[in-house]
């Protein structure tokens, strides 16, 4: 059985990841109006107030995440939901960075077995290192029986 | 316009969702329905999405194909969790057009499959006025009234 706290020691709260990205309009306008979005700020680039909606600053951390030294923990991690808070709005055009580290470890037990569900961070900074928005991908493991 | 069954039509509490427009705080009531939203789940809709964050292609076949997803093993090609999240979000924009959401949380309970209905519920759980907050908890179901995804939002409203 793995234990949860040795792994939290040895991997909370290091960046593992560091990703450079420069929003594009155009995929701005699609996943807005896909997502059945009508507001100016989202499906108009020409709007004052043109920025990414919640769901495209998620898409950004889809990504690599765990560290690449994390040990295997039998099952295959499944996407057990996304998160994003959203200090400032994220613009197109505007060069970004996007630092990744494990944020929580924990386990739900159930009828199946143990899940162990794992929430990678990734933070979300400006070229002035201005933080813009955190999201966070939680990974849902089951775990492997001894 | 999809036939929903009537409990999917009555919601949660058989409240009646309201219809006035949310333009500051003081028009939130506690307790009260958000205006339901179906999104449009057509494969048209989801491969663009697909596409336009980078999972279109090779690994965008589950949200682009039928019988690509279903070669893979899964029941037909799907929702992209996060375009739940996107569903979410527009409901709360379709409530309130001055709504900011600040946080949202999704939590992918099962897939959804593309060509499928699906609507989107909400409901008021807590309100700050004096900072001009709202606490929303949402569902996404499908046409079987099997909830989806469902989650929590923190929206900002003017005061």
């Amino acid at each position: 059985m793995v234990d949860i706290e040795d792994l939290k020691s040895k991997f909370l709260n290091q960046d593992f990841d560091a990703k450079e990205f420069v929003l594009d309009a155009e995929k701005i306008v699609t996943v807005a109006k896909a997502s059945g979005e009508t507001r100016a700020e989202f499906t108009d680039p020409e709007h004052p107030d043109f920025h990414a909606p919640p769901a495209f600053l998620c898409s950004l951390a889809s990504g690599r995440h765990l560290p690449i030294d994390f040990p295997s923990l039998g099952g295959i991690p499944m996407d057990g939901g996304k998160a994003i808070t959203i200090h400032a709005p994220v613009r197109a055009g505007q060069k970004l960075v996007g630092r990744t580290h494990l944020h929580d470890i924990y386990d739900k037990k159930g009828r199946s077995g143990r899940m162990i569900l794992i929430v990678a961070r990734m933070e979300l900074y400006d070229e002035n290192d201005a933080h813009l928005a955190t999201a966070d991908s939680r990974m849902v493991i089951r775990e492997k029986s001894d | 316009m999809h036939i929903w069954p009537l409990q999917i039509r009555a919601w949660s509490s058989g409240r009646s969702p309201i219809s006035t427009t949310i333009n500051t705080i003081h028009d939130v009531e506690f307790g009260a329905e958000l205006p339901t939203f179906e999104p449009d789940t057509s494969l048209a809709q989801t491969s663009a999405f697909a596409r336009a964050v980078g999972w279109g292609g090779g690994r965008g076949g589950r949200f682009e194909d039928h019988d690509r997803a279903r070669e893979e093993g899964l029941p037909g090609a799907l929702v992209p969790g996060i375009m739940g999240m996107g569903f979410l979000t527009t409901t709360i924009h379709q409530w309130s057009p001055h709504a900011v959401v600040e946080v949202i949380d999704t939590v992918f309970r099962a897939p959804m499959l593309a060509d499928e209905p699906c609507i989107i519920g909400a409901v008021v759980t807590d309100i700050d006025e004096a900072e001009g907050l709202v606490e929303l908890d949402m569902t996404l179901k499908n046409s079987a009234d099997e909830t989806r995804v469902f989650g929590t939002a923190r929206v900002r409203l003017p005061k």
